[in-house]
């Protein structure tokens, strides 16, 4: 029996044609900027990287255009968790739509509701008792920083370091089952309601949270000491994907990644929702613009979320946790816009009442979507390798960037 | 809310709004006319008392008569948020001008809403499908627009010809767009 020998793609003498590094027929451009981007010039070919590359932080696949080593342009390719989540909102009643905006970012879901929940309180004119306002910061400033450690843990991990994941992954999971004793739930919580909370705080919560603050600043101290001066962590980030405050204006960037090139820009402060007009912290910034400012303000905002937690708890008032709501919302028509600071920037929900139980139009505002378009203009001209770093510093989460 | 925002704006506007300048909490609302949106957003993001240099978010609208670009605005001179709507665009053939001039940022949330709504954004480099695949042809944040559940209420009709998948034979009435021309 005789096999015929496929050629080698290693042999020099076999012509390869340009557009064999797609396993599909190439795409037709649609667009100007589609067009320039299949266009490929002497040397290049694409490389394609996921959908399921642990990199990717989800599932997004990527189109690396590249010559040799470096990155010429990248072209990513979304929608491979998209769920239709605003139209599922539509079609859903005020307290429902809330439980599905949860899964939107699974690494920080508190956030994902706490918009909505914001635009509609905002719709149906609600007062939020001041011991839910209090639970509410509470529980967010846990929820960021349990997502802030495994932010840590992904971009060593995305630059070839085990170790930090596995030491993030404690921090995070006694954030997560601290939760999970408050809410029910370790990942997709469900807690804030229109008017409130979903429950008070309870004795396992409260112990567990007690437990976990006596060491926690020391802990995550000890987890910044093992790649904060890391030398191969430092020179893989240092000066790498430089983003300047104006470019980060123009793009619509927010939230650590605009703090770090400088820009003091903290919806917390500058739009105060909540009661954090009343609690003291700093809002760090950093001037340099690269992938380290970006690692480094999130470890900075780390410790301003311990102690904002640390006044929380000193000042929590006593007090009902709900307003007093009838269980059939039907608020005004009207338009109201909900924001609220994340882990990522800002996390928007643009909301439409025409006077019916369901939100007419539900808009969702990801930060992680916006900061998803900077991975193609900070990574041309770098290392292959460069662009999980640059990705990773960004910090996209593709359940929120897809929607 | 910031009564002296409210001031300004009609004063650099005056005409040019649609309705008075609406305020409720932290947020401001104008209506501008399409043909003035890119001249609008220009002075607002320009003028040295404005300053809103931050483009928050961009989206459609459908309010089953007519479509929308609503833009949010946030100002590092004023602590109100500022919501542009642009009312008017044709439900046939959406279009208005792209804000990638001014914000290269909102080039992907255009492609959202072209996505979405079918929305057409002049100017816009890289308009093409983004979470939808390429060859998908309905819009899916229309109105009439029906979800799986829904299918039996719809006689699957789509916008244009193109998405008509094909009437069912025992469609009769004819579609019930939810509709809200007050907001």
């Amino acid at each position: 029996m005789t096999q015929q020998m496929r050629p080698s793609l290693d042999d020099p003498r076999v012509a390869i044609p340009a557009d064999s590094t797609w396993y599909e027929p190439a795409p037709i451009p649609q667009t100007e900027r589609q067009a320039e981007f299949l266009t490929l010039r002497e040397g290049e070919m694409f490389v394609n990287m996921g959908p399921q590359h642990p990199s990717t932080h989800g599932v997004l696949r990527v189109i690396i255009k590249v010559n040799g080593e470096k990155v010429v342009d990248l072209d990513p390719v979304l929608g491979y968790l998209h769920r239709g989540v605003e139209k599922l909102c539509e079609n859903a009643d005020y307290h429902q739509a809330i439980c599905y905006t949860d899964p939107l970012e699974y690494v920080a879901s508190l956030f994902c509701e706490a918009a909505p929940v914001a635009a509609f309180e905002k719709l149906m004119d609600v007062d939020v008792p001041r011991r839910a306002q209090y639970i509410r910061v509470l529980t967010m400033e846990l929820n960021r920083i349990a997502s802030h450690t495994l932010f840590q843990g992904w971009m060593a991990l995305d630059l070839g370091g085990i170790t930090p994941i596995l030491w993030a992954f404690i921090e995070r999971d006694e954030i997560v089952d601290m939760l999970a004793a408050l809410t029910g739930q370790k990942l997709l919580y469900n807690y804030y309601r229109i008017g409130g909370v979903n429950g008070d705080l309870n004795h396992e919560f409260m112990s567990r949270l007690g437990t976990w603050m006596s060491r926690a600043a020391a802990q995550i101290d000890s987890n910044l000491a093992l790649i904060n001066e890391n030398e191969i962590f430092v020179r893989r980030t240092r000066g790498l994907g430089v983003l300047d405050a104006k470019t980060a204006l123009k793009m619509g960037v927010t939230g650590p990644n605009l703090r770090a090139s400088g820009v003091p820009y903290d919806l917390r402060r500058d739009r105060p929702y909540l009661v954090y007009p009343e609690l003291e912290f700093d809002v760090p910034t950093r001037d340099e613009g690269d992938s380290l400012a970006r690692y480094l303000v999130r470890m900075d905002e780390i410790k301003q979320s311990i102690r904002i937690i640390d006044q929380v708890l000193h000042e929590m008032p006593d007090g009902p946790v709900m307003a007093k709501l009838p269980r059939l919302l039907r608020p005004r028509p009207g338009r109201a816009f909900g924001a609220v600071e994340g882990p990522r920037g800002v996390y928007g929900t643009y909301a439409i009442s025409d006077g019916t139980d369901q939100p007419f139009r539900m808009r969702i505002h990801d930060p992680s979507f916006v900061h998803l378009q900077l991975v193609g203009p900070l990574t041309k001209g770098n290392l292959i390798a460069d662009t999980m770093a640059v990705m990773a510093s960004l910090d996209p989460v593709m359940g929120g960037v897809d929607k | 809310m910031d009564r002296r925002l409210a001031a300004l704006l009609t004063e650099k506007f005056g005409e040019r709004l649609l309705t008075p300048v609406r305020q409720r909490y932290d947020e401001s609302e104008i209506r501008v006319a399409l043909a003035n949106a890119t001249d609008t957003l220009r002075t607002l993001h320009d003028d040295p008392a404005l300053r809103f240099e931050m483009l928050i978010d961009l989206c459609g609208v459908d309010t089953g008569e007519e479509m929308q670009v609503v833009y949010h605005l946030s100002s590092s001179t004023s602590g109100d948020w500022l919501r542009v709507i642009v009312p008017g665009l044709d439900r046939t053939a959406p279009r208005i001008a792209s804000a990638t001039f001014m914000w290269p940022g909102a080039e992907w949330m255009e492609r959202e809403a072209y996505d979405m709504f079918g929305i057409i954004f002049e100017g816009n480099r890289d308009l093409r499908r983004i979470y939808m695949p390429d060859d998908y042809r309905s819009f899916p944040l229309r109105k009439d627009f029906y979800l799986a559940d829904d299918a039996s209420r719809s006689p699957a009709a789509g916008v244009r010809n193109m998405e008509r998948a094909g009437t069912p034979a025992d469609a009769t009435a004819a579609t019930v767009l939810r509709k809200s021309p007050g907001v």
